[in-house]
């Protein structure tokens, strides 16, 4: 029973390191995301197989909160994603570098010359599907606060 | 109990899986230049034979150890082949991978709602929304510039190695008999005073002066009444107890959590209300 129960937060503390390894290598905001998800995928695995240990739901309940949290957290993710997306084109994580703190290095790891991409982006090219009225989207975004 | 015999081969197999490992996923990361990926995948094959030889152990229940293992090393390469894929549509499907084997894994250990419930969330709707952003944003043919190479290799996953090999250590002294005698030490002195520990839950999870509210209120009622029996959880005296049934995850979570549901209920709202006004084009205040 202890030697299962010690498989089962093994696989958890595996799975919890690789997402913390796709979070800190990766430079996609969705892939960022999803392995942050992985995360909490292993932080469950262990609270299901305490609440096996304990014969109790206590546990299970846990990761029924976790999912709903996780749930929240996508939609906002993507939401967030598309309104980033929409500014700048891109879903580069380091294309934002310029929110961080003043003074504090923390494009180190990523101060090789920018790679130019494979295809120009076309700037109209991904859209979402407009709906009602065609949006007037250059002298809008000329107005926008940025 | 448990003696060392657990674990064959004493350390080695312990420490041999996460350097593999290791070596594997820094292999594998997305780099500049074209190299032989194949290396890695043959130092990931290796780490999971490794690590599967590390977690099979010749029991009774085979078809449990074989499922766990099929599963557990199937999430596992599914994981590094997530974070490493270079291409964040391949990403997400492999995601989906991680989250049925894990759903496998919840089966095993009894879980079934929380099985379906991932499968329905995670593999349906989070994952469906993530393709459909991904195939809007890269419309472009190949590989984004920001995805052919990693953010710091080396050093991420030493970092993450270096938590993994920490965790791995902490859970180690789980399986000699020196946890296992700590375990039954608590577990004895918590099956000792049950109905003390139960009331002491019970005082700290309700307001103290309900107890005349607590039966008037029809609403509380039924979430009180079941507290003494589930809060008390005093690991001897219901181990072994199957748990797999729905009914009685519902009667925990809309008895025990009954409020954090709601407040769950009203996360999600509040986020599915942010999430509408962040992503809106129009400017605030038209519609």
């Amino acid at each position: 029973m202890m030697a299962e129960l010690h498989n089962y937060l093994g696989v958890g503390a595996v799975l919890f390191a690789l997402g913390a390894i796709g979070f800190l290598t990766r430079r996609n905001l969705i892939v960022m995301t999803l392995s942050a998800e992985l995360m909490l995928q292993g932080a469950s695995l262990n609270l299901v197989a305490f609440s096996h240990l304990h014969g109790n739901y206590q546990g299970q309940a846990f990761a029924v909160f976790i999912v709903a949290v996780a749930a929240c957290e996508a939609g906002v993710a993507l939401a967030l994603f598309v309104a980033l997306y929409r500014r700048k084109r891109t879903l580069d994580a380091g294309a934002w570098r310029e929110l961080a703190e003043e003074g504090l290095d923390s494009g180190r790891g990523v101060e090789e010359p920018p790679v130019a991409p494979l295809l120009p982006v076309h700037p109209e090219f991904p859209r979402l599907t407009p709906a009602g009225r065609v949006p007037e989207v250059p002298k809008r975004r000329a107005g926008r606060r940025v | 109990m448990f003696a060392q015999t657990d674990w064959p081969g004493g350390h080695a197999l312990t420490v041999v899986p996460p350097l593999l490992g290791f070596l594997a996923v820094w292999w594998l990361m997305p780099r500049a230049k074209a190299w032989p990926r194949s290396a890695g995948a043959l130092l990931g094959l290796a780490a999971l034979a490794s690590g599967g030889l590390t977690l099979f152990q010749p029991g009774t229940a085979m078809v449990q150890n074989l499922l766990f293992g099929f599963f557990a090393l199937v999430a596992i390469g599914a994981a590094v082949l997530m974070i490493t894929n270079r291409n964040p549509l391949y990403s997400a499907l492999w995601f989906v991978v991680v989250t049925l084997c894990v759903c496998g894994l919840f089966l095993l250990r009894s879980a079934p709602f929380l099985a379906a419930a991932s499968t329905i969330v995670y593999a349906g709707a989070i994952i469906v929304t993530f393709l459909f952003l991904i195939m809007l944003a890269q419309q472009a043919v190949g590989v984004a510039a920001y995805d052919q190479r990693a953010r710091q290799p080396l050093a991420a996953t030493l970092s993450g190695f270096l938590v993994l090999g920490g965790l791995l250590c902490a859970l180690r002294p789980w399986v000699p008999e020196t946890a296992a005698g700590r375990f039954a030490a608590t577990s004895k002195t918590a099956a000792a005073t049950p109905a003390s520990q139960s009331q002491a839950i019970l005082r700290v999870g309700v307001s103290p002066e309900s107890s005349a509210v607590r039966d008037s209120d029809s609403t509380g009622a039924p979430a009180v009444r079941q507290a003494p029996s589930l809060a008390a959880s005093p690991l001897s005296q219901q181990r072994n107890r199957p748990v797999g049934t729905v009914r009685g995850l519902g009667r925990s979570l809309f008895g025990d959590y009954l409020y954090a549901v709601e407040l769950a209920g009203t996360l999600l709202m509040v986020a599915s209300i942010g999430a509408i006004a962040i992503a809106l084009r129009t400017p605030r205040g038209k519609v």
